[in-house]
């Protein structure tokens, strides 16, 4: 469904990606993981089209999209939810699901979808007209979800979704990524929780100082000893 | 009493106008980050739009005023285009710099264009004032209230009750997460300096006709656009409007009471008090914490 070849990009002189590849098929969760600055945000960033790419190129449903603009990437099916949630602080919970589907003109379906998300998250319909910068961390990140599905995406990628949450609140944002991969959308996800990540992830990849440094089913990831080491903090139990 | 009452009236009249003035330069900050001193001469702009509509074209002067309106957002659009384009992610500096050298051209242009004689824009209103008890105004100065309030209320319906709105807001609390939304940022930001010089031309066409037309009219107007900016918080909208009005208050009740010299002079004694004891204006938001 998506494919990456060879994606470079760069901030100035940094070079944050030196020529990646990376498949993720239909109806898969597939998970980034690598320590901080390995360049996975940026990974999702070029996707998006938020970040250029230097070189390389960006496929999806087998037309390329690199060097697409934003709205353009999103509007083939590509929704992104940030890093850090980024839900809109100063409007309501109902403003921010309405951002989600700014593209989109048909009422008859936004209200629906509105409806179904609310559903899904009953403690945003009890908060809908409340200003969206005070809800919890855990209410936000279900609002930061909730906002990616609005565009009805064939390909939702998701960047750190259990950053500063609860422990029992990561759990539960896992669950529900679970749920919408198995509801048919497919999935990319990076994640520092390496352990849980790799856990639920039907494939992986390794990122490390932008570069690929391994890639696999879930479980060879786990078992892999480098990754034990470096990643999931198994190093002194072996 | 009956003096207070008129100075209350004179506030209503020209606060309505220095709203329009502040909220259109607050707008244009709190999007883009750009301090606009070009603000003034967009000012001037909708004066001589104003000006050559009314009096040399000899237009209707209310589609005139719309006409003038229409022009200040295109010039400001066109500025945006293509002074600030490709400026996105300079530092605040250089774009700083950017517009006092546009207001500098501007304003000479201007001088220029129609020459350094003031000009004055006759109004079809009836001469005879308006009295209300012991109040009196004119009519020219009560359209002019009823046109800015009318434009207030229009900015806010854009801003808070449409789509356009919507991503305009969005874009203001996070230019990034807007862009994954799908909101094209450059047009947003186009939008924006043309609607933030459509309210500055907007000041200028009412009260042309009020006072007289003269290049420079636009560097007082600029100053006070900014007390009234520093007044409300930068970027606070809202704030902009009401401290609009409460820099006219306090120049009707300082020109009125203690010296007509010194009406201009009030401004700044605001900024100074503002900046003082309240530096982030009189109602700033709380900020988020993570």
């Amino acid at each position: 469904m998506l494919e990456i070849r060879n994606l470079v990009c760069c901030y100035g002189k940094v070079t944050a990606l030196k020529g990646i590849s990376l498949k993720v098929p239909a109806n898969k969760l597939v998970v980034l993981v690598g320590a901080n600055g390995a360049g996975k945000s940026t990974t999702l960033r070029a996707i998006s089209g938020i970040v250029p790419a230097s070189r390389g190129q960006i496929f999806f449903n087998g037309e390329e999209i690199t060097g697409l603009a934003a709205s353009r990437i999103l509007a083939r099916g590509i929704a992104h939810c940030p890093e850090g949630r980024r839900v809109f602080g100063q409007m309501t919970v109902l403003e921010n699901l309405e951002m989600g589907c700014y593209l989109r003109t048909d009422a008859k379906g936004i209200a629906d979808d509105i409806d179904r998300i609310l559903g899904l998250f009953p403690r945003l319909a009890e908060r809908r007209k409340q200003i969206a910068g005070t809800l919890s961390g855990g209410e936000q990140q279900m609002l930061a979800i909730g906002r990616a599905m609005m565009s009805r995406p064939k390909l939702i990628m998701f960047d750190e979704p259990s950053l500063g949450l609860a422990p029992n609140i990561v759990e539960q944002t896992f669950n529900i990524i679970k749920g919408i991969r198995e509801s048919g959308t497919t999935v990319l996800m990076v994640e520092q929780n390496a352990f849980a990540a790799l856990d639920m992830c039907d494939y992986a990849y390794l990122l490390e100082a932008g570069t690929m440094a391994l890639e696999g089913p879930g479980e060879r990831l786990i078992n892999d000893p480098h990754v034990r080491e470096a990643y999931l903090g198994a190093g002194m139990h072996a | 009493m009956d003096q207070l009452l008129q100075h209350l009236v004179n506030t209503l009249i020209m606060g309505g106008t220095y709203a329009l003035l502040g909220i259109g330069l607050t707008l244009i900050f709190g999007i883009m980050r750009i301090v606009n001193f070009t603000h003034g001469e967009l000012y001037t702009f909708g004066a001589y739009m104003m000006y050559f509509f009314a009096t040399i074209l000899g237009m209707n002067f209310f589609v005139s005023i719309a006409f003038a309106i229409a022009a200040g957002m295109v010039l400001g659009a066109l500025i945006e285009f293509t002074l600030l384009r490709n400026k996105r992610g300079a530092d605040i500096d250089t774009t700083m710099l950017l517009m006092i050298g546009a207001w500098i051209i501007f304003q000479n242009v201007e001088q220029l264009t129609w020459g350094g004689i003031a000009k004055s824009i006759p109004s079809p209103l009836p001469e005879q004032p308006l009295t209300l008890g012991p109040v009196s105004l004119s009519w020219l100065r009560a359209m002019v209230l009823v046109v800015a309030l009318a434009l207030i209320a229009a900015t806010y319906v854009v801003i808070n009750r449409t789509k356009l709105g919507k991503a305009m807001r969005a874009t203001f609390q996070d230019s990034n997460t807007a862009a994954l939304m799908g909101v094209n940022i450059n047009a947003i930001y186009t939008t924006t300096f043309g609607l933030g010089s459509a309210l500055a031309a907007a000041a200028g066409a009412l009260l042309g006709p009020v006072f007289v037309v003269t290049p420079t009219m636009g560097d007082l107007a600029s100053l006070k656009a900014f007390a009234i900016v520093i007044l409300g918080g930068l970027g606070n909208i809202s704030g902009a409007a009401i401290g609009g009005f409460i820099l006219a208050f306090a120049e009707e009740i300082g020109a009125g009471y203690i010296s007509s010299g010194y009406r201009d002079a009030m401004g700044f004694v605001i900024i100074i008090i503002v900046l003082l004891f309240k530096p982030t204006g009189l109602f700033a938001r709380t900020e988020r914490v993570g």
